[in-house]
């Protein structure tokens, strides 16, 4: 809930209701919609430009999908959804929003909404279990900090790091198949309890969400009757309707991209985004990046995009590395080593420690933001379908 | 037991054995016998740091020569003279040295208090052997609990030692690095005067010894890491052990009463204490292992590995509560598949929901809180970060449900399902405090209130669609015979099972009705509202709302009624109905609360009106027919065929009302006797005296045949038979032939 939003939102959303009003009461030229339809576009390009060019030019800003980046990802989803509720809904007769096209797209919409909901729910679920991961990571800090390094601490280290990598590793072998949690299910006896201890795969540290729930085929659902509007609609209202689905499918792909949740095999395919809008510039620019990203995931067979998580995995793999050939005392050049590495680890649960918590609290006001819209919307197509309803 | 017993037998002269040998030989060697169990313990690999020890033994013999000397400065003592020591008598001397102050006065340490007393070593054996008859699984935990009480005690010693040697280091290590600044500053100041190099000589052979001194510390801080995490490695192991067994015996054994730890349960009534699936068992950890659990914590805490804890037991436990979410009958069901399921398959869904919510909130939490607070007794607020973190994903989980089914397409038939959930919520969050820790109350309790207030907003706009499923109903065939409008039993229906939620639905319209949701973010303008509905503060909106609905369906009814051509039948319609609806009310407190006295009184009255209306319009014209009134001239003679015309028309009137009325309906038997009796207790004394009057005037025989065709009897069957819907009480001069 950063301040800066509610402040952008409540003067853009001051200045379109009374300038809405204005217009209404003067038997609306187009001329001001049309306006505020431009106005939207370009806001939504300024937004997505600059989380783009903040990845590429600013080295001091939050690097790309990390914990920082996605929470400003997600403040400019709000922004971006309170000026689209301005722009379609403010102060505008229930009928216009009834009339085709939009009583066609706007229902797509709603649709994208729930189905985005639930990709909130997956990330949430990811993140629970992305804590898991920072847990083990401080245990190598705690172990790796103190010195003198004894081989205690360091097969300590090594046991955590072990667990943390292969359960970052293992998230598309043992997904898909609901053998994954049977599996987890039934460790516990004497004889293979050594084998799952802790649970090996990211899959047992993370809660599930319905059986044969799957991000990917969310998302493609998402995407998948997304076109942008032509000829004359290209000009109306089902232009800001597009953007905002755009704006969404592209959000929740990111997240599902960052964060591992359940079923994501095939979310590297393409989305469906106009090369020739310009307000869609940015996000292409972002989603190139991504998905090559992405790419190199599958061929790691890694759990996340995170940024967190990438270097952790990273530098969970050297600290192995070094724990295997470690012998006490250690020389104490590659003890300086280690200290830098154990301090970028310690970084990282730190960031993760302060950045996860309010990342969930961020998508669960997301959640509740698009419910709301969503209640709203249907609200006004009651009203219009009452008011068009030749009732008595 | 008795295998413990020897065990011990076996130990003891075992180490003694080894004391005598070691009494011999440097103290720090390691007794062969000792060495290969501690190879036997070393898994994977641990070999190399064997061969480190190995490699170690012979060195610090200065040091030790050190410590004989300095022996007597120290607080303890280890005379050869006493009987060689056992892992006991070891253990009491660690303890000692361990009680006494180690700390430092920074720059003035003596050299005695940095030497490590030799039975350390010692000690550090017997608990490798102790560890490795664990490891083995030649000892199992849980098998005797001074034993597993003592091997912990030895653990913790363990730990104690490692803080105390790596303080020891850390300081050596910071003095050291002083004496060297120290050492650079003086030879700035040139080596001059003779004193000081005797002084500095004397310094450097101190830095020897302490250098020595410092080396076997750090030999013997290595072992004791190492021994340490390994101690750490298996009770970790031990502790997730114990997590799934507790979980896995909660679950219902095929074969019974076998234990499945396999193991010699100390308290065999506790199996018996542990009825399999109860849902009060839950979590169904038996005290013993809570216990246990709660002594390993303790020391997993203590020697600073409480992350390795905390995962086990987080990852174990959310397992349970899956499993446990599972037995209940819970299933997941992601938000887009409840908007597209069936309400019948949906509606499945909700009492299982119901019930998981309230066995989370009234059992599986509080006792979820109860066993992490005792295993983590040490340390409340991580067991409350525990609690939190497990609770919290179910809470929202199970929440999510409840959002979707709010969000899902509204039905009338949602309603009461919708209350069900919204009570289930609402009498949970008053509980919120007791449940959750505090720093998570209001986050938990705005996000249950948020789900409680979407299900209370959707129930407030089914209900008030009712005034829609109404105005909508305008149907232009009327139902035969007069009978009860399916939409009058729908909607009274409808609202007496809404009564039974009364005071739900008044607390739901109560605070939702007023939301005015047409305008984006804005929330409801209680000022203006509050002006406005001043007059009707004594007036729920809940009764308002249901008043409405009811005047709603009079105005329909009477729309339904205008619907027949005749008037009679139209007021039977209205005697149906409106003896159903005041029947419905009557019979149900709760709806009858609502409608009040009043509002009965008017109906019943409104019901003798339809019935005196029936009557004038039915049976009017026939009493104008037995009226004596026109059948007397002045001079008290009867024109015949005036009489012969009434008695004409009585007969037709009467056969056409009994041919027409008798297929009407009258559902309400008890308002069909008395729609009976009034209009017999009307037309049969009227018919009585007129006949009585006047038949005598008709020519007895043929002539009263033709025209008196009903005797004051046959009227009574024939009035007997109207009202019952029945076509086939047709013509009555068939049947009389």
């Amino acid at each position: 809930m950063p301040p800066t939003t509610e402040n952008q939102q409540s003067s853009f959303l001051g200045r379109i209701s009374i300038r809405r009003n204005q217009v209404m009461s003067m038997d609306g030229s187009n001329d001001q919609e049309q306006e505020d339809l431009e106005l939207f576009q370009k806001h939504v390009g300024d937004r997505f430009s600059d989380l783009l060019s903040s990845t590429t030019e600013d080295p001091s800003s939050d690097a790309l999908l990390s914990i920082g980046w996605i929470r400003k990802l997600l403040d400019e989803l709000l922004c971006c959804e309170a000026e689209f509720k301005a722009v379609v809904m403010m102060g505008r007769d229930p009928a216009q929003i009834c009339k085709p096209p939009l009583d066609r797209l706007l229902p797509d919409l709603l649709d994208r909404v729930v189905k985005a909901l639930d990709v909130c729910n997956a990330v949430t679920l990811g993140i629970d279990a992305v804590r898991n991961l920072q847990r083990l990571a401080e245990i190598a800090v705690a172990a790796l900090e103190p010195r003198p390094m004894g081989d205690g601490q360091v097969r300590r280290a090594k046991k955590a790091l072990n667990s943390l990598v292969t359960a970052m590793m293992h998230e598309d072998k043992e997904c898909g198949s609901s053998k994954g949690t049977e599996r987890s299910r039934s460790f516990g006896r004497r004889g293979n309890a050594g084998k799952d201890r802790g649970g090996g795969s990211f899959r047992s540290l993370s809660w599930t969400m319905a059986r044969n729930w799957s991000a990917a085929k969310q998302i493609h659902a998402m995407s998948s009757n997304l076109a942008a509007p032509r000829g004359a609609e290209a000009t109306g209202l089902a232009s800001p309707l597009y953007i905002m689905s755009t704006i969404l499918v592209f959000v929740m792909w990111t997240l599902a991209a960052a964060i591992p949740c359940q079923e994501r095999n095939g979310l590297g395919s393409h989305l469906p985004f106009p090369r020739q809008l310009a307000w869609a510039q940015p996000m292409i620019g972002l989603q190139d990046k991504i998905a090559e990203e992405w790419k190199k995931k599958e061929k790691k067979g890694t759990v996340g995009l995170l940024e967190e998580m990438q270097k952790m995995e990273k530098v969970g793999q050297w600290l192995i590395d070094f724990a295997e050939s470690f012998q006490f005392p250690g020389e104490t050049e590659r003890l300086d080593e280690v200290k830098v590495h154990v301090e970028e680890l310690a970084d990282i649960c730190r960031k993760m420690d302060e950045g996860l918590e309010p990342l969930q609290l961020q998508i669960r006001e997301v959640f509740h933001r698009l419910v709301r819209t969503r209640t709203e919307f249907l609200h006004v197509l009651d009203q219009a379908g009452k008011l068009s309803a030749p009732t008595v | 037991m008795e295998k413990n017993i020897d065990d011990h037998s076996n130990t003891f002269p075992h180490k003694d054995e080894e004391n005598n040998t070691n009494a011999n030989n440097t103290p720090h060697s390691l007794s062969p016998k000792t060495e290969e169990n501690a190879k036997e313990a070393k898994s994977d690999g641990e070999n190399e740091k064997a061969n480190d020890l190995d490699h170690v033994k012979g060195e610090p013999e200065e040091g030790d020569k050190e410590e004989k000397e300095n022996e007597d400065v120290l607080t303890f003592e280890v005379t050869p003279e006493t009987p060689p020591p056992n892992l006991e008598k070891v253990s009491e001397d660690i303890d000692q040295f361990l009680a006494t102050p180690h700390e430092n006065n920074n720059n003035n340490v003596s050299d005695n208090e940095e030497k490590i007393p030799e039975f350390v070593d010692k000690f550090l054996d017997l608990v490798e052997e102790k560890m490795a008859r664990y490891k083995s699984c030649e000892k199992k935990w849980g098998e005797t609990v001074e034993e597993d009480s003592s091997f912990l005690e030895d653990v913790n010693r363990v730990s104690k030692l490692m803080k105390l040697l790596s303080i020891m280091l850390t300081e050596f290590q910071s003095r050291e690095e002083k004496e060297e600044e120290k050492e650079g500053e003086e030879e700035k100041k040139g080596e001059e005067e003779n004193e000081k190099e005797k002084e500095k000589e004397k310094e450097k052979e101190k830095e020897l010894q302490e250098k020595h001194a410092k080396k076997d510390n750090s030999i013997l801080f290595n072992r004791v890491d190492a021994i340490q995490q390994r101690a750490m490695s298996y009770l970790e192991e031990e502790f997730h052990l114990l997590m799934e067994e507790s979980r896995v015996e909660n679950k219902p054994e095929p074969n019974g009463a076998h234990d499945s730890k396999g193991k010699n349960v100390a308290t065999p009534e506790s199996s018996e204490n542990e009825p399999i699936e109860t849902p009060m068992d839950f979590p169904g950890f038996k005290d013993e292992a809570i216990t246990n659990l709660n002594k390993i914590a303790r020391e997993m805490l203590f020697a600073g590995y409480d992350s390795e804890c905390c995962h086990v037991y987080i990852v174990s436990r959310k397992h349970s509560f899956g499993d446990g979410l599972h037995k209940l009958g819970y299933e997941r069901i992601s938000i887009d598949e409840v908007q597209r399921m069936q309400w019948e398959s949906l509606e499945r869904e909700i009492p299982t929901w119901i019930n998981t919510f309230k066995e989370c909130a009234t059992v599986w939490f509080p006792g979820e809180r109860k066993l992490v607070a005792s295993i983590f007794s040490e340390d409340p607020s991580m067991a409350d970060t525990l609690y939190t973190n497990l609770t919290r994903v179910v809470v929202f989980q199970l929440l999510n449900f409840a959002e979707s089914v709010a969000m899902a397409k509204r039905a009338a038939e949602k309603l009461f399902k919708s209350l069900d959930m919204y009570e289930t919520l609402r009498d949970t969050i008053p509980n919120l405090e007791k449940l959750f820790p505090k720093d998570i109350v209001d986050e938990i309790k705005a996000e249950m209130t948020s789900a409680k207030n979407r299900l209370g907003e959707v129930a407030v706009l089914i209900f008030c669609e009712l005034e829609n499923s109404i105005k909508n109903d305008n149907g232009k065939t009327p139902v035969a015979g007069g009978a009860i409008h399916p939409l009058t039993r729908y909607i009274i229906n409808y609202l007496r099972l809404s009564c039974e939620y009364k005071d739900t639905l008044e607390e739901v319209f109560r605070e939702h009705s007023k939301i005015e949701r047409s305008d984006s973010t804005s929330r409801p303008r209680y000022e203006n509202e509050n002006q406005h509905s001043n007059e009707k503060e004594n007036e729920s909106p809940f009764t308002g709302q249901l008043t409405r609905v009811m005047e709603l369906l009079d105005t329909n009814l009477e729309g339904k009624a205008k619907l027949y051509k005749e008037v009679p039948l139209s007021c039977i319609f209205m005697m149906n109905n409106g003896r159903y609806i005041v029947q419905k009310i009557k019979s149900s407190t709760e709806f009858y609360q609502v409608m009040g006295e009043t509002w009965y009184r008017k109906r019943s009255t409104e019901l003798r009106t339809y019935h005196k209306n029936y009557q004038i319009e039915t049976w009017g014209k026939i009493l104008n027919c037995l009226s004596p009134k026109g059948l007397n001239d002045n001079n008290g003679k009867v024109p015949k065929p005036a009489l012969k015309e009434r008695f004409k028309t009585f007969n037709t009137l009467f056969d056409e009302i009994h041919k027409t009325q008798s297929t009407w309906v009258m559902h309400d038997e008890q308002l069909k006797s008395e729609l009976r009796v009034s209009i017999s207790s009307l037309v049969i004394p009227a018919y009585r005296s007129f006949l009585g009057r006047f038949s005598q005037y008709l020519d007895p025989g043929r002539q009263t045949e033709k025209y008196i065709k009903f005797q004051a009897e046959d009227i009574e069957t024939y009035i007997d038979e109207l009202f019952d819907g029945n076509p086939n009480h047709g013509t009555m001069a068939r049947r009389r032939a």
